[in-house]
């Protein structure tokens, strides 16, 4: 499903139609894994200006941590369900010491918690936000290497999503993606959640701005 | 010195060596969290700044708890 949305001012809400934009008192509360937020209270950016507010702060759908969960689950239950069967079977010429299971089951589950943090990290620092005046995309693709595209509201030239499959539709999540003038980047919010309204207060905001 | 203690002398070390290695990933994992938390000012990143340094202590832990145990 991909839906476009040209920006021509016809577009912009009547004084009854209800804004994706909040009034000024309406603010979301963050929690840690809110990957939503109209508004956010107590979020600040790098390069936010004084008088520059966040208007959508955006992460991946949860969804997308459900291969890393499961990846932490099964190493969790590896040790007791699959390793003691592993080791009954290996013929070895020599007896291992006591003191290399210790060592190495506690390290399995050091290592464990090393994938699920890692992979936590990731997600919850990849962010897109929309200010009154930019859209904002923080990448942290691989350790210590960050990406940081933006564009301004004015420049945007259009604006469409997509989503497709029944995960997508049944979570309500999908891709919603900038097209800015001249050499602009595009920007590209990949899995986020409820991207129709994304589009449409992006839309709000634009048609503010001219 | 026979075979077996010879082994298990390598295999020692070697496992040292791995865990050492495991440390500085648990170091670059605080140094990036903290490059992050500079992008975005969060509530919730003083917890996971604790989570890194908890990993970190406890990839230190093991590694002389080999040299000791191993």
């Amino acid at each position: 499903m991909r839906s476009q949305r040209p920006l021509e001012p016809a577009e912009s809400k009547s004084p009854h139609t209800r804004s994706s934009i909040p009034p000024d008192k309406t603010r979301t509360i963050m929690s840690p894994l809110t990957a939503f937020a109209v508004s956010p209270e107590g979020v600040h950016f790098e390069t936010q200006e004084s008088d520059e507010e966040v208007v959508l702060f955006l992460r991946q759908h949860l969804i997308v941590l459900v291969p890393s969960v499961l990846l932490v689950v099964l190493l969790i239950v590896a040790p007791i369900l699959i390793l003691p069967s592993f080791f009954d079977s290996l013929i070895l010429p020599l007896e291992i010491p006591a003191g290399y299971f210790v060592i190495g089951t506690a390290f399995w589950y050091i290592m464990t918690f090393g994938v699920a943090l890692t992979s936590f990290l990731r997600w919850f620092f990849n962010i897109y936000i929309v200010t009154q005046r930019r859209i904002i995309d923080i990448d942290f693709l691989h350790l210590l290497y960050k990406e940081f595209s933006e564009a301004r509201i004015d420049k945007v030239q259009d604006l469409s999503f997509r989503s497709g499959g029944i995960f997508a539709a049944f979570f309500d999540y999908g891709d919603v993606i900038v097209q800015t003038a001249g050499d602009m980047p595009n920007i590209d919010f990949t899995g986020v959640p409820k991207p129709a309204r994304v589009v449409e207060t992006i839309s709000e905001l634009i048609t503010k701005e001219t | 010195m026979d075979v077996a203690t010879l082994t298990f002398v390598i295999l020692k070390w070697l496992v040292v060596f791995g865990l050492a290695m495991y440390c500085l990933f648990a170091v670059v994992i605080i140094r990036q969290e903290q490059l992050m938390a500079n992008v975005l000012e969060e509530t919730f990143e003083p917890v996971l700044r604790l989570a890194a340094i908890i990993h970190l202590v406890a990839s230190i832990a093991i590694f002389f708890a080999a040299i000791l145990l191993l």
